[in-house]
């Protein structure tokens, strides 16, 4: 395959431009997405291509983007909406649990809402209260939504395929502060990163690293500068975990640092401890760790200090690892 | 415009339309008998807007696609949804469409394109808009049809889908079947405009019509319909009429209103529509009997048999969460189970 240097925002618009010169039932709705491109510029070009009719200029109204998009998977097209800022979905939030997440269920798989929600979230860009929250937690508490997010452009591109094939709702969270960290060389052609599977980032036995999205590369960074002999996951799918990978690595170091950008109380961070407590305790000799944002709002000025770093990445690792 | 019918063909059309406003009823005061005897757990009755729901699916083509609400009981009959159908999902048994998972009154009905019922009000509008979009996209001929309560019209998504509506010129009729009442809020203490006013701000035909009258509603149903499907946008209608039950069978009208519309009385819509048929020379008395004691008997012999249906197997509620089931679900099924 050949392949090419891509940032994260390149790398999810070569998936939507190939899935849409496919598939004509592919169609992208949402705020300033098309003659715009996205705020991100996530959808450059794409209505250019394909139309007004296929990237849709919405009005600004996000439970109206994702109340459209859940009838129109219902009729047979595959929307993927975009939600400008992760902030900005919680007027949409009915429609994500009470309609598309139950719509399946309630209707015993006859009537299915398989829309893609794309949507940047998190820190990092000074984007303060509104435009730097990491809401995963909300998403991964609703049953019947699956929920991914990157952390790198090969990824990014590989999973919003798969997102777009499954048959399921998808969350999609794009951890906004790496759209642009890098550029990687990326296949040109469509490939698919599978749902439900992490990716071991980094291999090492004296302690597993959980990680996802804005947070993997303060990890590596973190694990690279300190030599840290760690195991890193970069979870990918949040729903449904790789409860395989988690384990595996676990009973291999039994000592386990998590990392997330969301808020410490109920984060993800929170299952994945309880998770690894009631079927591995005995393998683990150190209590599970957990570096988080704080319980606060994001802030403005001080969102150096809300964010994990390496510091307090660091610190983490070494009390599990001198724990005795 | 509405088709014009012959004389036996209109007389066809309207004696079916009442036919399916009196099954609708039975039903509802069969339900509510046996709620009352602990045999049904729950139920939104339709009764008072069986000449308004009549009247709409009479404008509508077999193809069309219908986001309906909690009370569409005698719309879905006249679309031709069997009372087994009905019946099954209101018990909650093995046969119901939705497996019992959704209390009473949440029917479902894909083969005759009703979508599914959700409790949050009006939050099937936007999910009607998309369907409405991709039948236009596909250009298939469908047009899609949206009920809702005059409650419904104070919510955040009957705003966002009126404007997304009329700003995509998509094939679609609102219908609002304001029965005067939201639980116990009144109609004028709900909004200050009249419903069907508030079209005009959205930029789309806005119709008010008498909700008791079904030719009535027919008739300004059929342009409606008639403008969604050459491509002339959305319309929204505003039928009125009166909720004759209360608003479930977990409510007491008597703690918030004085003004009840009688079954059987000048004011129900069935009495009326009886009334008209009769002077058209299409029904008598007798005929409008026998059609009553059918329903009761068509009724009553439905329940006793579907009543006999066991409920769903317990394992059932782990599944369809996801198109596969999670080994977390497969995890507590094995706890629970």
């Amino acid at each position: 395959m050949s392949s090419k240097a891509m940032n994260m925002v390149q790398a999810l618009n070569s998936t939507l431009d190939f899935r849409m010169s496919q598939d004509d039932s592919i169609l992208l709705l949402g705020e300033d997405i098309g003659k715009d491109g996205g705020v991100f510029r996530v959808t450059d070009g794409l209505q250019a291509k394909y139309g007004e009719e296929r990237v849709i200029d919405t009005p600004l109204v996000e439970l109206g983007i994702i109340g459209m998009a859940i009838g129109m998977a219902s009729y047979g097209l595959k929307p993927v909406a975009e939600i400008q800022f992760q902030d900005f979905i919680y007027t949409a939030m009915d429609q994500i649990i009470n309609q598309m997440a139950k719509l399946r269920y309630r209707t015993a798989g006859e009537i299915t809402a398989p829309v893609v929600v794309r949507t940047p979230y998190g820190g990092g860009i000074r984007g303060g209260l509104y435009h730097s929250q990491s809401g995963e937690s909300y998403f991964v508490h609703t049953a019947g939504l699956v929920v991914l997010t990157p952390s790198n452009p090969y990824d990014a591109k590989g999973l919003l395929s798969s997102a777009i094939d499954s048959p399921d709702p998808v969350i999609f969270l794009e951890p906004k502060k790496l759209y642009r960290a890098g550029r990687f060389e990326v296949p040109e052609e469509d490939f698919k990163v599978p749902v439900g599977k992490a990716a071991k980032v980094h291999e090492g036995d004296d302690v597993t690293i959980i990680t996802y999205g804005s947070m993997v590369p303060t990890v590596m960074k973190t694990v690279t500068n300190n030599n840290i002999n760690a195991d890193v996951l970069d979870l990918r799918t949040l729903v449904p975990m790789d409860i395989v990978a988690i384990s595996e690595s676990v009973m291999k170091t039994g000592r386990v640092v998590i990392v997330h950008e969301a808020p410490r109380t109920l984060g993800l961070g929170a299952e994945i401890s309880a998770l690894i407590s009631e079927r591995m305790i005995e393998y683990l000799y150190a209590p599970i760790l957990r570096v988080t944002g704080p319980d606060t709002p994001f802030p403005y000025k001080h969102e150096e200090y809300y964010l994990p770093n390496e510091k307090r990445v660091m610190a983490a690792v070494q009390k599990v690892l001198d724990y005795r | 415009m509405v088709e014009e019918l012959n004389e036996q063909a209109q007389r066809e059309k309207y004696v079916r339309g009442f036919g399916a406003m009196v099954l609708s009823r039975t039903l509802d005061k069969k339900i509510i008998t046996a709620q009352r005897q602990g045999r049904v757990g729950f139920y939104t009755p339709s009764m008072g807007q069986e000449a308004t729901q009549v009247g709409a699916s009479m404008a509508l083509s077999k193809q069309d696609i219908i986001y309906e609400y909690y009370r569409d009981v005698a719309l879905m009959i006249h679309r031709g949804v069997p009372i087994d159908v009905l019946v099954d999902q209101v018990l909650g048994n093995s046969s119901d469409l939705s497996k019992g998972r959704q209390m009473p009154s949440h029917f479902m009905a894909k083969k005759y394109n009703f979508m599914s019922i959700q409790s949050p009000v009006a939050t099937n509008l936007p999910l009607a808009v998309g369907a409405a979009y991709a039948v236009k996209y596909r250009k298939t001929d469908q047009i899609v049809l949206a009920t809702f309560g005059d409650g419904s019209s104070s919510t955040p998504d009957f705003h966002a889908a009126m404007n997304l509506a009329a700003v995509f010129n998509l094939p679609i009729v609102f219908l609002c079947e304001n029965n005067g009442w939201a639980i116990s809020l009144p109609v004028e203490k709900q909004t200050k405009t009249e419903i069907w006013k508030k079209a005009d701000a959205y930029g789309m035909r806005g119709v008010k019509v008498d909700g008791n009258d079904f030719i009535e509603t027919f008739k300004v149903m059929g342009e409606a319909v008639q403008n969604a499907r050459s491509g002339n946008g959305p319309t929204l209608v505003e039928a009125v009429s009166y909720r004759m039950g209360p608003h479930s069978t977990s409510d007491d009208t008597t703690k918030y209103r004085t003004d009840e519309v009688q079954e059987g009385s000048e004011k129900d819509p069935i009495i009326i529509a009886g009334n008209m048929l009769k002077e058209m020379g299409f029904l008598n008395d007798s005929v409008i009997n026998r059609i009553r004691e059918e329903s009761v008997r068509i009724v009553d012999q439905k329940f006793e048999e579907r009543e006999k249906i066991p409920p769903p197997e317990p394992e059932s509620m782990f599944r369809d969460v996801l198109a596969e089931m999670t080994w977390i679900l497969e995890e507590q099924m094995g706890d629970i189970l």
